[in-house]
């Protein structure tokens, strides 16, 4: 289950930055005292704990609906367990059932005999979510999953293959330690410390710390009007540096190519389909996944929304600018992506997947893998 | 807990009676707290002989009874009518595969590698006799042939049978180490942890893979037995997935044996295939312990590329290259931080190196398809990346 990133186009974007920064004149303004030489001199602490809100409160109130804000959710604050407090499945022999009440949510498998019953304690995903269990201090993703298509409960996707052989096998596959902390540290914030679990100081879902490194810093810094901590910004990086950004949770094109992995499952590592697109280029900014996507806001999933990324490139030469030399599409000018970026639909994933392997797809081509 | 008996699937034609010999390599584990193996019978992937159903030459007549002694566990007749037969008609590769196979299963290893050798020539690549001549080589001390042909057998699928898997694994393990390639070693090891198996001696083999010993288990000396299977133990438990026990274990090694060389290298390399991140600290502490090896750099080095830290990568990759020139692992590092730190003439070139000698290096072809790409070689960098994807499957 890996979050997705949102969508918002540039004109939206800019909007974001220019409506955060006068959220940040409007904060220092009216949170400084007459004369801001005074506030500079003589600061006082703030009657209200110093949040990212404080002063990029757009940002904040918009990323809280970001799919990468919820990428992990707590019982008892989740929409979907509270709205679906009975959801039962029977599958391989085995019956399950995530009840939800007075905010607890529980996972039971049972093989008519006997039965086991678990916790949740971690839901992964927005809107469809596969849990996290413990027992016995080992870890399990669960053997179903909650579907948003379907509404309801069927197996877990990539467990397909999994035969139970007893109650304890049939909660769900076991995972490593190493793969627990992967999976926490993309989908939660200050979970794991190096080699660690840190779930006393977990919080749901990716803090703007998560990407922003150094923002506590800079929040100390800031009320005492010191800016010069200021996190790197991410929005500069090139086409290059923001997939290997992304895809340290999306998977980069290098981790994809040095494990060897290959199938139509790679469809969800979007920053590796993108670089074996023929138009990548690292140093060109118009690729890069921040030219489409605004990690801080909801995806956007009207398709001609983002006729304008292609275009950036694609379009009528009108200059001698090498760097506009793509060809122009000779079939259509609009809703580029339902072409060239075709959806795959995995066996099993209840869901299709937009490809960013950028491409001419004649009809019957085989998936490029 | 030990390792599995050896068996194979039974061709047609062939009687299951023989498997009440015992092979040496058995009976040398057996020694030593493995039980008994059975005689491994490989699958030929060829029908019955059409001999055994009719005999209607001298050789047809010989092939049939040469299969009924073999049937009836008579494998010294077998053997002889085997022979004979061969005599007749030499390019009879089922007739060598069985008197390979009967000698390998007496013992008469000499004679199982001639007949392998024979089979091989008429039926090149052929993954059971590749391995049956390597167990042979093995145990006539031939181990850089026994290396070759088991590490060929493997590739073309002779461990793909699950119950031939362990005895090749555990062979073709040993001579990883033997040979010095120690991180292919630890990955032949991975099969027996993943699947439970564990015992002394592949304690102690994984022990002097770990440890970067050159040599196999049984000539090990006495003394330092205790320690490595110690070290084998402590790497068994990581590659079973108990982490926090190969922590425990790997701690108290360390501090009982603050000075031994190699202990932080054989934790970091386990650690490198989870988490390069976590590895860094192990092989930063070996380098401290061992400021002259090359390997603890270049390993240093490679951890920090790989977890994109360029800049820091690039004083340990010197240091390696500066007693190793042609360490790969180094240039690549080295490469990789050159052209993140915007030399990407050099660093094409040390990458370009590494192709020279290793053309399908995928690191290297990695490496450019990274720099191109940051300049602008769009057309270059489409080249690479699809030079690495042909390479990764």
């Amino acid at each position: 289950m890996s979050a997705k990133f949102v969508l918002v186009s540039r004109s939206n974007f800019m909007r974001q930055v220019t409506r955060a920064c006068m959220a940040l004149l409007a904060v220092l303004l009216f949170q400084s005292p007459p004369g801001h030489l005074a506030f500079t001199q003589s600061p006082k602490p703030p009657a209200q704990p110093v949040t990212c809100a404080t002063c990029h409160t757009g940002l904040v109130a918009a990323y809280a609906h970001a799919a990468m804000r919820n990428a992990l959710e707590s019982p008892g604050q989740d929409p979907i367990l509270e709205s679906h407090p009975n959801l039962s499945v029977h599958l391989g022999g085995y019956s399950y059932s995530v009840q939800t009440k007075d905010g607890r949510s529980t996972y039971t498998v049972s093989d008519g005999t006997d039965s086991l019953t678990l916790p949740i304690r971690w839901i992964f995903g927005q809107h469809s979510q596969t849990w996290v269990l413990e027992k016995d201090g080992n870890y399990y993703e669960s053997l179903v999953s909650y579907f948003k298509l379907e509404q309801g409960l069927a197996t877990t996707p990539g467990d397909g293959n999994i035969v139970p052989h007893s109650l304890n096998e049939a909660i769900g596959r076991k995972i490593s330690v190493w793969e627990v902390i992967q999976c926490f540290n993309c989908h939660a914030t200050d979970a794991t410390d190096e080699a660690k679990l840190t779930f006393d100081k977990l919080s749901p879902g990716l803090g703007c710390k998560r990407c922003h490194l150094g923002a506590e810093q800079h929040m100390v810094d800031a009320v005492r009007n010191n800016f010069t901590t200021i996190p790197k910004p991410l929005k500069t990086m090139t086409a290059e540096d923001a997939a290997n950004f992304c895809g340290q949770c999306h998977r980069t094109w290098e981790s994809a190519v040095r494990n060897h992995w290959h199938g139509q499952a790679d469809v969800r590592f979007q920053p590796y389909r993108l670089e074996n697109s023929k138009c990548f280029t690292g140093n060109d900014q118009r690729i890069s996944c921040l030219a489409c996507h605004d990690p801080h806001q909801p995806i956007n999933t009207n398709l001609a929304f983002y006729d304008s990324k292609c275009l950036a490139c694609h379009a009528a030469l009108k200059t001698s600018d090498p760097s506009s030399l793509a060809k122009t599409c000779p079939v259509g000018k609009a809703n580029c992506i339902n072409c060239h970026m075709p959806k795959v639909e995995l066996p099993g994933g209840h869901a299709a997947f937009t490809d960013h392997q950028i491409r001419i797809v004649y009809p019957g081509d085989p998936y490029p893998d | 807990m030990s390792l599995a008996p050896v068996t194979a699937a039974i061709p047609r034609g062939v009687s299951t009676s023989n498997q009440q010999k015992v092979a040496p390599w058995a009976n040398s584990l057996a020694a030593t707290g493995v039980p008994v193996f059975l005689l491994l019978v490989f699958l030929l992937a060829y029908p019955t002989p059409a001999c055994a159903l009719e005999p209607t030459s001298p050789f047809d007549d010989l092939a049939s009874h040469a299969t009924a002694a073999r049937d009836q566990g008579n494998l010294a007749l077998a053997i002889e009518l085997y022979s004979r037969a061969e005599q007749l008609k030499p390019d009879w590769a089922e007739g060598w595969f069985y008197l390979g196979l009967l000698q390998y299963s007496s013992n008469a290893f000499p004679s199982a590698i001639d007949a392998f050798n024979h089979f091989l020539l008429i039926q090149p690549g052929a993954a059971p006799a590749l391995a049956l001549r390597g167990l042979s080589e093995f145990e006539t001390g031939a181990y850089e042939d026994a290396l070759r042909d088991l590490e060929q057998g493997v590739a073309e699928g002779a461990a793909n049978e699950p119950r031939n898997e362990q005895i090749i694994r555990y062979h073709f393990a040993q001579l990883l180490t033997r040979a010095g390639r120690f991180e292919d070693a630890i990955t032949q090891y991975q099969f027996f942890a993943a699947k439970h198996i564990n015992n002394p001696d592949l304690q102690l083999g994984l022990g002097l893979a770990g440890m970067r010993v050159q040599a196999l288990p049984k000539d090990t000396p006495a003394e330092d037995r205790a320690f490595l299977q110690s070290v084998g133990s402590a790497g068994y438990t990581f590659l079973s997935g108990d982490s926090d026990g190969a922590q425990k274990q790997f701690n108290q090694l360390i501090a009982g044996n603050p000075s031994s060389p190699e202990l932080f290298f054989f934790y970091g390399v386990l650690l490198f295939s989870h988490s390069p991140d976590l590895a860094i600290d192990q092989f930063r502490n070996e380098v401290a312990l061992a400021p002259g090896s090359p390997y603890a750099h270049a390993m240093l080095a490679y951890s920090l590329m790989i977890a994109g830290r360029y800049v820091e990568a690039r004083q340990d990759a010197q240091r390696a290259l500066a007693v190793a020139p042609d360490m790969e692992m180094a240039q690549i590092a080295l490469g990789r931080s050159l052209a993140e730190q915007g030399d990407t003439q050099r660093a094409a070139e040390l990458l370009n190196q590494v192709l020279q000698r290793d053309p399908d290096n995928l690191e290297a072809h990695m490496g450019l398809a990274a720099i191109y790409s940051r300049s602008g070689r769009r057309e270059d960098a489409y080249r690479e990346r699809k030079v690495c994807l042909g390479l990764a499957q």
